[in-house]
This record gives C-alpha cells, sequence and structure tokens, in this order.
C-alpha cells in the first residue's frame, strides 16, 4: 500500500529536501511535539530566523511533515511502502534513511496518541473480591448463606466508576466459566484464521 | 424464642377448647400458616364459615397470636422441643401441640424464605452474556486488529423488576485477568468446602 | 490376638493403607505391607519423616530403610528390641508389638472431639463448609426458571437462594391487635369490641403489602418484649421498694406523669399568654385599621393584607361594574346613569361609614363591659369583706349588749356568774380526771400498735430484701438454664455426628468382651488355683498322717522285734515297704517335673516356629547372596572405572 500525496502537500515538503538532514531532524522534533502538544508559534519564529525563511515556510513544513507521519502511522504502513511512499517527494537516499527511522522511532507513540483520540467503550479496568458469609438477619436469625462480593472497577474513558456486586456460590462457577469459555473461544481455529487473515 | 405475655395470653386462647373448638383448631392453623406465607390467601380467614360460632374478636387475638409464634419460631429457628414447652405453658393440649409442630415443620422451609426474603443486598449476578468482537478500525488508526469483548452481567436488583444489566468491554489481557480473580474466587470457595 | 489384629488392621485402613479385604490378622502380612504400614504410620505421627512409601529393589537400599524406620520408631519412645531385622525378617509378635505402639501414638480422634466440644466455631465452620460443598456441586439454573430467586437441591429438598429479584426491605408498620378479649373481668366500651369483631381486619390483612405483615409481627414482637423488659427493671427497682401493687404504682406513675405534662403546659400558657394577648391585639388593630382604611379612601395604593383578601373577594364585582362603567363612559351613556352611580356609591360609602361606626362603638361597648364585669366583681369582693366585718361587729355587739343588761344588778349576777364559774371549773376538772382514766389505756394501746407497725415494717423490709434477692436469683437460674440449653444442643449435635462412627461403638463392644473374657479367664484360674491349693493340703495332711502311722508302727513293731521273730521280719518288711513307696512318690514327683519341662519346651518350640525362623533364614540367606551379588557388582564396577 502506497501513500498518494496530493500537490499541495508535496509542496510544503519540498522545502526539505534542500535542507540538511540535522534540520529534518529538528523538523521531526518539532512536529512530535506538535502531535503531543499543539502547535506553537514561537518555536516557528526561531527556526525560521535560523534558517533566514519565512516563517509561513517553517510552519507548512512542520506540518507537512505531521501529516506524512501520521498518515503512515495511521495506515501502518511498513518499511518498504514508506520508503516507496516517500520517493515520489524528492528526498535524497540519505533524507529517506533519516526519515525511515524517524518514523519508525515515532510510530508507536503517535498510534497511542491517536488511539487515545478513538471513540471507547466503558472497559474493565479492576476486580476485587471477597468471600463472606451471612449468618444471621433482623428477621432470620440462623443461617449459613455463603457470598462472593465483587467491586468492579470500570474505566469509561478516564473516568472511573466502582460498582458493588455480588453473587453466590452457583452463579459464580456459572460466571467463571462462560467467561473462561469465552477467552478460550478466541484460541479456537475459526477466530484464529480470522485474525491471521485481517491484517 | 422470647414470646411476650400479650403474645402468650393470645396463644391460650388457642390452647383453649373453649374458645377454639377441636373442629376448628386445624383450620386456624391451616389459616394462620398460609396467611404468614401466602399474599393471596392473607385474608381467608375471614371468609371462612368453619368459624362462624366463634366470638370473632377472640378468633383475631386467637390467631394473631399463632401469627406471631409463627413467625418467632422461624426467625429464632426454634427447636420442636422448645416450641412445644412454649405450646404447653399455654395450655395446649398435646394434640393441639403435634398437629403445630407437623405444621410447623412442613412449612418451615417456605417460612424461612419468607424472613430471609426481608433484606437489602447489591445487585446480584445471576448470568453473564459475551460477545467477540474483532476490533478493526476507527476514524483515527487503521489495523487496530484487536479482540474486543462486551461482557454484560445480568443482575438482579432488590426492590426492581426484571434484570438489570452491567455492561463493559474488556481487550483479551484484561478478561484473562478478569477471569483469573475469578478462578481465584472460586478456588478460595471449593478450598473452603473441601476444609471439613 | 485376633481383636487386637482386628484393631490395628482397621486403624491402618483409616489412615489410608492400602490393605487388601480378605487380610484378617498379621500373620498375613508380607514384608512390603508392613514396611509400607509402618512407613505410613510415621508419617502420620510425623510428618517430617522422609522415607519412600514402598520398599525399594536394592537389599542395601532395603536395609538402610529398616535401619531408619528402626530409628524413627525408637525416636518415638518404643521400648522394645528393633532394628533392620524386626521388619525384613518378621515375627508376627514382634511386629505387633510394634504395630500396637505405632497405632497408640497415632494422632487421636477423641483430642480433636474433645475440642469441638469447646468451640462452636468448629460446628460454624462444618455447616458453612457443607452449604458451600453443595452449593458449589448444584447444575446453574437460568434466572427465569427460578422462583423468586430460590431453588429447591438435595433430597429432602432443601432450598438456596441464587438471586436477589424477590428480595425487599424490612418495612415494619402498625398492627392493631385486640387483647384480653376473653378475659370476663375486663371492661370494654361496647363501641371498640364491636370495632373490633366487625370491622378490625385480620393481622395477616393490615398492612398495605403482604410482605411487610411478618417485618411488622417481629417489629411489634420486639417493641412489646423490650416494654415489658424495661418494666420489669423499672419494678425490680423502683416499684418494689415503693411498697404498692402493681397497678396502684401504674396509676401513681401515670398520674405523676399526668401532672407534670399539666404543669408544663400550663407554664407555657402562661408564658405564652402576655405575647399572645399582645398579637391579638395587634391582630385587631390592624384589622380595624385596615377596615377604616378601606372605609376612608377609595385609592387602592396600600393595604395590609387583609385588605387585600377582602379585595379579592369583593374585586370581581367591583371590576366588573368599573369595566362597565368604563366602558359605559367610553360610549358617552347619559348623565343620569353616571349620577346614579355616584350616589350609590356616595350610599355606599355612608353605609360603610356607618357600619364602622358601628363596629368601633361595638369594640368600645366590648371594653366597657369587660371594664364593669371587672368591676362587678370587684364590687362583689368589697361586699363580701364588708359582710363578714359587719358579722363580727353583729356578734361583738350582743356580748356588749348582754353585759349592759347585766350591768343594773351587778353583785347579783356577779355572784350568780361566780357560781356558774365553779361549777364549770368543777365540770371541767371531772371531766379531766375521765380524759387521764381513758387517756392512759389508749395512749398504752397506741404504742403497742406503734410498735407492732415498726415490726411489721422492718420484717415487710427484709422480704423485699428476699423478694429481691429471688429475682436476682431467678434471672440467674434462667440464664444458667439457656446456657445448659445450648450446651445441651451443641453436646446433642456433636453426638449426632458421632454416632455415624460405627467403628467406636465396635470397638467398645469388642472391648467390652474382651473385658469380659478376661474376667471369665480369671475366674477359671482362680478356681483351678483354689483347686490345687486344696489338692495341696490333702496331700500335705496324707504325708503327716503317714508319718505319724509309720512312726507310730515302726515304734510298735520295734517294740515287739526284739522278742518275736516274725515281728523282726514285719519290721524288714516295713521298712522295706516305706522306702519303695518313698522311692515310688519321689519318681511320680519326677514325672511331674519332667511332663512340665516338656510341655514348657513345647510351647518353646511353638514360639520358635512362630518365628519363621526357617523362612527367615532362607531369606536371610537369599538375602545374602543377593548382597555378596551386589557386592561383586560394585566391585567390578570400580574396577572398571579404575
Amino acid at each position: 500500500m502506497l501513500l498518494i500525496f496530493d500537490d499541495k502537500h508535496k509542496e510544503h515538503l519540498s522545502f526539505l529536501t534542500d535542507t540538511e538532514t540535522d534540520v529534518v531532524r529538528e523538523f521531526c522534533k518539532i512536529s512530535m511535539e506538535f502531535i503531543r502538544k499543539g502547535s506553537n508559534r514561537k518555536i516557528y519564529q526561531g527556526a525560521a530566523q535560523k534558517l533566514k525563511v519565512d516563517v509561513e515556510t517553517v510552519q507548512h513544513g512542520v506540518e507537512g511533515l505531521m501529516y506524512l507521519l501520521t498518515e503512515c502511522s495511521k495506515l501502518m504502513l511498513n518499511e518498504i511502502d514508506f520508503q516507496d511512499s516517500i520517493l515520489t517527494l524528492g528526498f535524497s537516499e540519505d533524507m529517506r534513511q533519516t526519515l525511515l527511522e524517524l518514523y519508525l522511532q515515532n510510530r508507536r507513540e503517535i498510534r497511542a496518541i491517536m488511539s487515545e483520540m478513538a471513540m471507547d467503550l466503558p472497559h474493565y479496568q479492576n476486580l476485587e473480591w471477597r468471600f463472606d458469609v451471612q449468618l444471621a438477619s433482623r428477621s432470620l436469625r440462623r443461617q449459613t448463606t455463603p457470598v462472593v462480593t465483587f467491586k468492579l472497577h470500570i474505566d469509561d474513558a478516564g473516568e472511573r466508576e466502582t460498582k458493588v456486586l455480588q453473587t453466590d456460590p452457583v452463579n459464580l462457577v456459572h460466571l467463571t466459566k462462560v467467561l473462561d469459555e469465552a477467552l478460550q473461544e478466541m484460541k479456537s481455529p475459526y477466530c484464529r484464521r480470522i485474525a491471521r487473515n485481517i491484517k | 424464642m422470647e414470646l411476650s405475655q400479650a403474645v402468650i395470653d393470645s396463644l391460650s386462647i388457642v390452647g383453649d377448647s373453649a374458645h377454639v373448638p377441636n373442629k376448628c383448631y386445624q383450620r386456624l392453623l391451616d389459616a394462620a400458616f398460609d396467611g404468614v406465607v401466602d399474599s393471596e390467601q392473607r385474608n381467608r380467614i375471614s371468609g371462612d364459615e368453619a368459624f362462624g360460632g366463634v366470638d370473632k374478636a377472640a378468633l383475631k387475638e386467637a390467631y394473631a397470636g399463632l401469627v406471631s409464634c409463627i413467625i418467632e419460631a422461624t426467625k429464632h429457628d426454634t427447636e420442636a422441643a422448645s416450641l412445644e414447652a412454649v405450646l404447653e405453658d399455654c395450655k395446649f393440649t398435646a394434640d393441639r401441640i403435634k398437629a403445630f409442630i407437623s405444621s410447623y415443620q412442613e412449612r418451615k422451609q417456605i417460612l424461612q424464605i419468607l424472613l430471609g426474603n426481608v433484606g437489602v443486598t447489591p445487585p446480584h449476578i445471576v448470568d453473564v452474556d459475551w460477545r467477540l468482537d474483532y476490533y478493526i478500525k476507527n476514524n483515527h488508526l487503521e489495523k487496530v486488529n484487536q479482540a474486543v469483548y462486551l461482557i454484560s452481567l445480568k443482575t438482579e436488583v432488590p426492590g426492581k423488576p426484571g434484570i438489570q444489566d452491567v455492561q463493559f468491554s474488556c481487550t483479551q489481557e484484561q478478561l484473562q485477568d478478569f477471569v483469573g480473580k475469578l478462578k481465584d474466587a472460586t478456588k478460595c470457595l471449593e478450598k473452603i468446602s473441601a476444609s471439613q | 490376638m485376633e481383636e487386637v489384629d482386628h484393631i490395628i488392621i482397621h486403624s491402618l485402613r483409616v489412615i489410608g493403607c492400602d490393605i487388601e479385604e480378605d487380610v484378617t490378622n498379621l500373620k498375613q502380612f508380607s514384608t512390603e505391607l508392613i514396611v509400607s504400614a509402618v512407613i505410613r504410620c510415621l508419617k502420620v505421627i510425623n510428618s517430617d519423616v522422609d522415607l519412600p512409601n514402598s520398599l525399594p529393589g536394592g537389599m542395601s537400599a532395603k536395609f538402610r530403610i529398616g535401619t531408619s524406620m528402626a530409628a524413627h520408631i525408637q525416636e518415638l519412645g518404643y521400648r522394645g528390641e528393633i532394628g533392620y531385622q524386626t521388619f525384613l525378617y518378621s515375627n508376627e509378635q514382634e511386629i505387633r508389638r510394634v504395630l500396637m505402639f505405632l497405632v497408640d501414638k497415632l494422632p487421636k480422634e477423641t483430642a480433636e472431639a474433645v475440642e469441638e466440644v469447646l468451640g462452636a466455631s468448629v460446628l460454624l465452620q462444618r455447616t458453612i463448609a457443607s452449604t458451600l460443598a453443595q452449593q458449589l456441586n448444584s447444575v446453574w439454573t437460568p434466572p427465569y426458571l427460578k422462583q423468586n430467586s430460590i431453588t429447591w437441591r438435595g433430597s429432602p429438598p432443601h432450598w438456596q437462594r441464587e438471586g436477589a429479584s424477590s428480595l425487599c426491605k424490612f418495612h415494619a408498620s402498625h398492627l392493631h391487635i385486640p387483647q384480653g378479649m376473653t378475659d370476663l373481668k375486663r371492661k370494654l366500651p361496647k363501641a371498640l369490641r364491636s370495632y373490633y369483631s366487625q370491622s378490625l381486619p385480620y393481622v395477616t390483612n393490615q398492612t398495605v403489602h403482604h410482605n411487610d405483615t411478618s417485618s411488622s409481627v417481629i417489629e411489634k414482637m420486639a417493641s412489646e418484649i423490650t416494654a415489658q423488659q424495661e418494666w420489669e427493671n423499672e419494678w425490680n427497682q423502683a416499684g418494689l421498694a415503693s411498697r404498692l401493687s402493681e397497678q396502684e404504682y401504674r396509676e401513681k406513675k401515670k398520674n405523676k406523669i399526668r401532672k407534670r405534662v399539666m404543669d408544663q403546659l400550663r407554664q407555657d400558657v402562661q408564658r405564652s399568654g402576655d405575647f399572645a394577648a399582645s398579637r391579638k391585639a395587634q391582630d385587631l388593630q390592624q384589622m380595624i385599621d385596615s377596615i377604616s382604611s378601606r372605609a376612608g379612601s377609595s385609592t387602592k395604593t396600600k393595604g395590609s393584607r387583609f385588605t387585600h383578601t377582602e379585595q379579592l373577594i369583593f374585586a370581581k364585582d367591583e371590576e366588573k361594574t368599573m369595566s362597565q362603567m368604563g366602558g359605559e363612559s367610553e360610549v358617552g351613556q347619559g348623565h343620569s346613569e353616571e349620577e346614579i352611580q355616584n350616589q350609590r356609591d356616595a350610599e355606599v360609602e355612608g353605609l360603610r361609614e356607618e357600619v364602622s361606626g358601628l363596629v368601633s362603638r361595638l369594640e368600645q361597648m366590648d371594653l366597657e363591659m369587660r371594664k364593669f364585669t371587672a368591676s362587678i366583681q370587684q364590687m362583689e369582693e368589697v361586699v363580701s369583706t364588708q359582710g363578714s366585718t359587719n358579722a363580727e361587729k353583729e356578734e361583738a355587739y350582743t356580748v356588749k349588749k348582754r353585759t349592759l343588761d347585766l350591768l343594773p344588778d351587778a353583785e347579783n349576777n356577779i355572784a350568780k356568774l361566780q357560781s356558774v364559774v365553779d361549777g364549770s371549773a368543777q365540770r371541767l376538772v371531772t371531766l379531766a380526771n375521765q380524759w387521764e382514766k381513758h387517756r392512759a389505756p389508749l395512749i398504752d394501746q397506741y404504742r403497742e400498735l406503734k410498735d407492732l407497725s415498726s415490726k411489721k415494717e422492718s420484717e415487710g423490709e427484709k422480704k423485699l430484701e428476699e423478694i429481691k434477692a429471688f429475682r436476682v436469683r431467678m434471672k440467674e437460674v434462667a440464664d444458667d438454664a439457656r446456657h445448659k440449653d445450648e450446651h445441651l444442643k451443641q453436646l446433642v449435635a456433636e453426638y449426632e455426628r458421632m454416632t455415624k462412627d460405627v467403628n467406636r461403638s465396635a470397638y467398645t463392644q469388642r472391648i467390652m468382651e474382651i473385658v469380659s473374657n478376661i474376667k471369665k479367664q480369671k475366674d477359671g484360674i482362680n478356681t483351678v488355683l483354689i483347686d490345687t491349693r486344696a489338692v495341696q493340703k490333702e496331700i500335705n495332711q496324707l504325708t503327716g498322717k503317714l508319718d505319724r502311722t509309720f512312726t507310730v508302727t515302726d515304734e510298735l513293731i520295734f517294740r515287739n522285734a526284739k522278742k518275736d521273730e516274725a515281728a523282726k521280719k514285719a519290721y524288714r518288711h516295713l521298712a522295706a515297704l516305706h522306702e519303695s513307696c518313698e522311692l515310688l512318690i519321689s519318681t511320680v514327683e519326677e514325672t511331674g517335673v519332667i511332663m512340665r519341662e516338656i510341655r514348657e519346651l513345647e510351647d518353646q518350640i511353638e514360639n520358635e516356629s512362630k518365628n519363621k525362623v526357617l523362612s527367615n533364614l532362607e531369606k536371610i540367606t537369599s538375602d545374602y547372596q543377593q548382597m555378596k551379588k551386589e557386592n561383586t557388582a560394585l566391585m567390578a564396577k570400580m574396577k572398571q572405572r579404575s
């Protein structure tokens, strides 16, 4: 799979083809900062003064680089695809290697940041349990009712929610059995085939 | 088991054949037990013609005494022997005591259920549903390729009809953690049950 | 011995030895079985023992295990001779002795049982474990198949809760239960009685929800019992000391409380009286003001709340008329209508003024009336005081008048008066005497009675103390009884569990049998002993008799022998007879000794044959051969190595 660039993007990036690899590295750093924290005009200005170019050009360069990195990370391009994709941008061999290196270095982090942006369902975080035996109540003084009490921690987009639940041994055994089966299901040939085929 | 004087007095009416004739006794007993247990029979005694010749006010007192005695005995899980002693003090004849105790033993478990129904608990898990999804991509990210389980715990909440769901999702690792903890709990219970 | 073997085999089976069913005595034990049984025992006694469960193949290993087993058993305190040979080349008796020792050393179940009697917690633990086991083993049922989250399991069926759908809160409401309906002494208002018999619902039908019936009954019972206890406490502490009957005490308490409430109320009323009065006056003032303002001015700019409400009531009509008026004026109707309206207004105003005037006059009148009633009261008081002074004065006047009447004939009258005075003085003296006479016995009686009453009082006090002590004792005894009941229950539960262990009773039965056997044997031995003693005695007697007769005969014949030839011969014969008889007896005795020796030897032979000497010897030789072989093999290996 190759990444197709539109002309404007190419134009924005073309500024970088004429510079040193160190500059590209610096730009990459700035792009990553951008991805992490958002844009910072001051840095653009500093860079523009150093390179004696317009602020605009620097900004375009950074943004172009950022777009390149995020798009590639989003599609999870492998090395060869990445190299093939940037071939059309007119970078030198050296430059391409640097870019590839930077891409591989930062792909993980970019994906992590992007996955945080994705829609998420309330998900399991932790489970605490304890075993009680109810020995008496106000209306029934002699009984032995075993009860397992759970505290279920659920994380809903950063908000933690705890739920107190309980169950009896019969249902506990059932619960364990059913969920264990669910877990085993993932290891079944059918599911494995699907996981293998969706790449 | 400890009964108040008022209840003992009321029970003495039940024991007295001048107020509760022998032919009515079993009827009264059944009415009292069913009245406690069954909501549809809670007023059965008022329509019963067997008690035509009995003074209604005294009957009401006697009935209340029986009901109190039944509930209190169930509450304390009273043994037949001590129950016998109590009834003897209330001037029950041996036949009447026997009839009472056999009715009591017969319905004891149902009575226990009835009294066990009083109380509050957190939502009680009775079943679980799960769904396995393969998470492929979202608008920010492609090739996520991850198994995601959607777990729905079915709970019964005291005072609410039907079944309430507690839903959450988890990845394979999280489910592993969850199941591991559940297995821990089950093992713990098994250990305790084997330690007799 | 069989019983002992049974017990040993049973205990070994209990601790988990694999002994086949047809093995009934120790004779049938093979070497392997012996070793494994001993090792099992050692492990049960001391879990640190590190020995293999079965006999290894190699001879030297066997030897090592044998010696270490012997060492372990000696450590446990076994006194007898023991070594590897005890196990490897077994002899029934030694093995029996060792196993008996080991079985004796096994941790006792009885000790456990004693512990359980002490702690109810163990019982609790057991019930918990058993319910848990039951629940863990029961099959899961979907919630929609359970009625009220309850399932019935096992036989006889027992319920267990597997959900919470039927739970409800403890909600108690007041129940009304007629009381003392058969008590003829109790007076009950007729209306109440008819309410009880006709309208009051039965106890299970009184709550709104049937669920609440049981909670309500429990609550009612609890409150009644608490009240009862409270009363008992109070009666014990304050009630008995007051020496009133229960009813009187209650009555007194009721009155006391009523009085206190009344006092409180009265105080509050007094305190708030001034305040309320001023408030009332204010209200009145406001009302008057508002009325007058309404009457005085038709402008509706400001008014008290009262006027507002008043307006609201009347407003509709007025507004209607106003709007009508407005409408009419806009249309420009005739003048006369307006005039009439004005006239009406004026009339209304007039009437209102009149009303307010009347009202204020009424108020005034009211005030005056109050004043007048107050003054009337004052006047009445004055009149009554005047009347009393008047009466006093009249009395004084009559006395004075009589003395004045007596004045003219003073001498006579004085004398008369003197005599009258004297007479009355005398009468007084006689009366005083008489009084004295009466008084003395009365005083005596009074004193006596006083003494008596004080005595009675002290007696009463004593009895009170006793009653108190009795009550305390009663409580103590009741507590004790309850404790004992609980203990009994525990013991019964314990006993019920115990009976499951059939072996115990079998053991005891067997032990009893053994004891009775031993007794019988002892009796047999005793009779034999007595017999022997009797025989011994007889023998002694006979020998004595023989000796005596012999000496007598000897002397007699010896004396005659000097004279008679035949007697001489007879004497010689007698001596020979005596000698040969003695020889005979000694021979018999010797035979007896030899017989005994023979028997002893036979016993020994039997013992030795039990020791399996021959087979053991064979085993030893074969083992020796094996050992030799192993040694040579080892030597060969050594040589190879070197």
